[in-house]
């Protein structure tokens, strides 16, 4: 009795070009799901930082507003709580922002990273599939270099059979791998088109909103229209003027 | 009348008018001597002053600029006001009859300028003198220094530069001597007399402000600044007397809170303190949480503009604090001397002292406390609104950029509400159309490796799994063709039992294995080890076609389905003769439907079919699925 021995078959039966048109596809679609991948985390980090922020600025002038300071002092006061209820609207402005973000650009996101767990099965099962297929196409061709004989045409036979079926099967993946693969990959485009004009949108409305927000501020309680140079002068002259007192220790 | 002496001042003789005259001639001339003095030290001292700043000071290169800052402090503005005061004490000199009223007033004239001008001198002499000292130790300095001031001023002697920088302050402490010396030599009488005396009480309490003024800056020199001290040195810091000190402290500390005695009550401070604790707590707390909010942004005008004068600030509150908390110590110390005071009527030199240090730290504070809170709260109202204008102009920044972009989009001219809903519709086909893209890409089938197990097979399994443990169940990877009459026929997917693996011949790649029903040799390349592997794999079904069998070929079932389903149809392998009623025969190839896939005591080797219509039970392992080629059963034993 002659074991038989998983061989490769003679006769290339997948065509170099239709593996290759298949590699070049699947590897475009694997590089698309690591910048997914990639976009996704960024994009939460962006998000988060962004919570921290305004909590932060929030709670500048939430402190200040509770210092006893601003009882004693009139106009202290007043700028401390124009300051606060500014902090205060921009953080509702900024959770919105958040929001729409999440809807528009995270969950959407999210979404489509879903659908490349399918595919990489899917390649998988092709691949094995044509394992098979090789494998039942080497022990057809040896069958086949044999003496017809009795028992070697039955075994021909046998074999022929095995294998029809299971070419079909790779047949069949291949075919569909190549037909969706490449509509999937050009399908980002639109898909993507949406969220990201979404987010320079909400970028646009918070923006305008905080420049609206802290020009109206600085207009009732700044002097617009400083330098720099000129704020750092103020700062040094203050400095100075704390300085000149001999309480206040030199360093 | 005749004396006794015989001896009479030439002046005696003279009548009792002239009496009164002589003394005022003789007062007047002394006076006269004394306002000479007055103006000839004056020339003196001046031409000294500037000796030592132009001629000595700028033969000094090897000094840095900060020492010599500080040796000659601000001699020039000294010049200045002695220069001045010169001027006019030399005009008075005309005016002789008015002279002496004349310098009175201008003593009172130039009083504050004077104050003004020696405080500070006077203030920085204690440094001065400590930088003569370092230079003293080097031998090669010192000579240098002292050639230079020996060409300039030869009597200045050996010890050069500190009789040279002390000149100053000896002036301002002689100008009362003076005013006293013509004082006395003035008639209560004459007009200009009490102008001196006011000229020379003003000039003493110039010297004694100066003084205070010194003490005070030692005083907050030594205690404003955070004393970095090792344990070590804290140690050896205590003895004695600070240990008594601190105790004593704390007795008047206790005493107060258990209210025995009044605590000062000082109102006015107390305000000042609290306002100024208020302002630090302001500062320090809106400095950290600056800090978390620069954290999470990043910006480098916020940092300059914002960030470090807040950090200057909060530094600059470091001073007052420790001197506050200073002139609580001195407080109680203070408060015990008064009370020593009122019990004992005197106190020694060092409670005095001590009595002293507290009033002139409390007046310190007093006296600047105010400004400094003032000044704090108005920088921190610009700091705030710094920051307020910061974040405007951060925010047109990243509009402008922000609307540079939109531009570009589609949509930009929709507006938000409207766009918002495209935005969502847009979004939901896009998840319908992922969702199908999903499913296509489920729908690639699973290949038929591992074969779902028959219903009797299952159970077959099971018990195989019970014998033989798990680690001895191996699946058929492909159909076996048994050759020998020991050789078994089996289907691919099917489950076996190794039970050894070698045959008699010691033939390792001929395995002995038990089916649940047989048991014979099978080779070994087409055995894969099992595992009792969850049932989820989506059952697809061959597409092949089976064109010379019997048997039924059901569709296969496309779609990724989680559940299994119950195969029915299934194809009797090995022929079966029933040997009882319950049974029912049926042929190789045959297609039969199993009803129940065990026999009514549960036992799985037995399945209930129905054949044709007749029902009975055959063995389960007779049975398999049917898209399995008929082939085989070329070679089976029939």
């Amino acid at each position: 009795m002659i074991p038989f021995k998983i061989g490769q078959p003679k006769k290339q039966i997948v065509p170099k070009t239709v593996e290759r048109d298949f590699e070049r596809e699947y590897g475009k679609l694997q590089q698309l799901e690591e910048q997914t991948k990639r976009l996704q985390k960024d994009m939460k980090k962006s998000a988060d930082a962004d919570l921290a922020m305004s909590k932060s600025a929030v709670k500048i002038s939430l402190d200040l507003l509770s210092n006893p300071l601003c009882e004693q002092d009139q106009d202290f006061l007043n700028m401390v709580t124009a300051l606060d209820t500014a902090m205060k609207r921009m953080d509702a402005f900024n959770q919105e922002k958040v929001n729409q973000i999440q809807k528009t650009v995270i969950e959407p996101l999210k979404k489509f990273g879903s659908v490349f767990p399918s595919l990489n099965m899917a390649v998988k099962r092709r691949e094995q599939a044509l394992q098979d297929y090789r494998r039942l196409q080497a022990k057809v061709e040896k069958y086949e270099e044999k003496e017809k004989t009795g028992p070697v045409l039955a075994k021909l036979h046998q074999a022929r059979e095995e294998l029809r079926p299971v070419r079909d099967d790779f047949e069949a993946k291949n075919k569909q791998l190549l037909d969706e693969m490449p509509r999937f990959y050009s399908s980002r485009l639109d898909y993507f088109q949406p969220s990201f004009e979404s987010l320079i949108r909400a970028q646009v409305v918070y923006y305008s909103e905080m420049h609206k927000i802290f020009g109206d501020l600085t207009q009732q309680l700044d002097q617009p229209g400083h330098s720099d140079e000129q704020r750092e002068r103020e700062n040094e002259a203050k400095l100075s003027e704390l300085r000149a007192l001999s309480i206040v220790a030199d360093d | 009348m005749t004396d006794s002496g015989g001896e009479e001042p030439p002046s005696r003789p003279e009548t009792p008018d002239r009496e009164g005259r002589v003394p005022e001639d003789k007062w007047l001339l002394h006076q006269r001597l004394a306002v000479r003095e007055l103006i000839d030290t004056e020339v003196s001292y001046l031409h000294l002053l500037q000796l030592c700043a132009k001629d000595i000071r700028s033969r000094l290169p090897q000094l840095p600029q900060g020492d010599l800052d500080v040796l000659f402090s601000n001699i020039d503005d000294i010049i200045e006001v002695n220069s001045r005061f010169l001027h006019d004490l030399q005009e008075t000199a005309s005016k002789e009859e008015e002279q002496v009223f004349l310098i009175g007033n201008l003593f009172l004239k130039f009083q504050e300028e004077l104050e003004r001008v020696y405080k500070v001198y006077c203030a920085t002499y204690d440094q001065a003198l400590l930088l003569v000292e370092t230079y003293r130790k080097e031998p090669e300095l010192q000579r240098e220094i002292q050639s230079v001031i020996e060409a300039a001023v030869p009597q200045a002697g050996p010890s050069g530069l500190s009789f040279l920088l002390v000149i100053p302050l000896q002036r301002i402490t002689k100008y009362p001597l003076l005013l006293q010396k013509i004082l006395e030599n003035t008639l209560p009488a004459d007009s200009a007399y009490p102008t001196i005396q006011r000229a020379a009480s003003a000039l003493q309490d110039v010297t004694t402000n100066i003084n205070e003024y010194k003490r005070r800056k030692e005083l907050a020199s030594k205690y404003n600044k955070v004393e970095q001290l090792t344990l070590r040195e804290r140690l050896a810091r205590i003895n004695t007397h600070t240990l008594s000190k601190k105790t004593t402290r704390l007795s008047q500390l206790l005493k107060q809170e258990a209210g025995l005695v009044p605590r000062t009550e000082d109102k006015e401070f107390d305000d000042l303190e609290e306002r100024f604790h208020l302002v630090s707590l302001c500062v320090t707390e809106l400095k950290s949480n600056v800090a978390a909010y620069l954290d999470n942004l990043e910006k480098q005008r916020l940092e300059g503009l914002v960030w470090k004068p807040l950090c200057n600030l909060a530094r600059a509150l470091v001073g007052p604090q420790n001197l506050i908390k200073k002139r609580l110590d001195k407080l109680l110390d203070f408060e015990r001397v008064e009370e020593k005071l009122l019990e004992v009527g005197s106190v020694t030199y060092e409670e005095e002292a001590a009595r002293h240090t507290y009033q002139a730290l409390n007046s310190l504070l007093v006296a600047e406390l105010p400004q400094f809170n003032q000044l704090a709260v108005q920088w921190l109202g610009q700091i705030l609104r710094t920051f307020m204008a910061l974040q405007r102009d951060l925010a047109q920044q990243v509009l402008q950029r922000a609307e540079g972009s939109l531009a570009q989009l589609p949509h930009s001219q929709v507006s938000e509400p409207a766009f918002k809903k495209l935005v969502e519709e847009t979004l939901g086909q896009n998840g319908n159309q992922l969702q199908s893209f999903q499913e296509n890409f489920g729908k690639v089938l699973p290949p038929p490796t591992i074969q779902p197990l028959l219903p009797g097979a299952e159970r077959q399994v099971e018990a195989l799994l019970s014998r033989h443990g798990p680690g001895k169940l191996y699946q058929v990877t492909s159909n076996i063709s048994g050759m020998g009459t020991m050789d078994l026929t089996l289907l691919r997917g099917q489950i076996v039992a190794l039970l050894q693996d070698k045959d008699t011949k010691g033939n390792s790649s001929r395995w002995l294995v038990d089916t649940g029903g047989h048991r014979g040799y099978v080779p070994a390349g087409r055995l894969e080890r099992y595992h009792v592997a969850p049932r989820e794999e989506g059952l697809g079904g061959y597409k092949g076609s089976c064109d010379d069998t019997q048997c039924l070929m059901p569709e296969p079932t496309p779609a990724p389905a989680s559940t299994l389903p119950t195969i029915t149809q299934v194809v009797a392998v090995y022929p079966f003769v029933a040997r009882s009623s319950h049974e029912v025969g049926v042929q190789a190839g045959q297609a039969v439907t199993i009803l129940e896939a065990h026999d009514k005591k549960g036992n799985p080797e037995w399945s209930l079919v129905d054949v044709n219509g007749q029902r009975g039970y055959v063995p389960s392992s007779f049975l398999a699925r049917p898209p399995s080629p008929a082939p085989w059963g070329w070679n089976l034993p029939s």
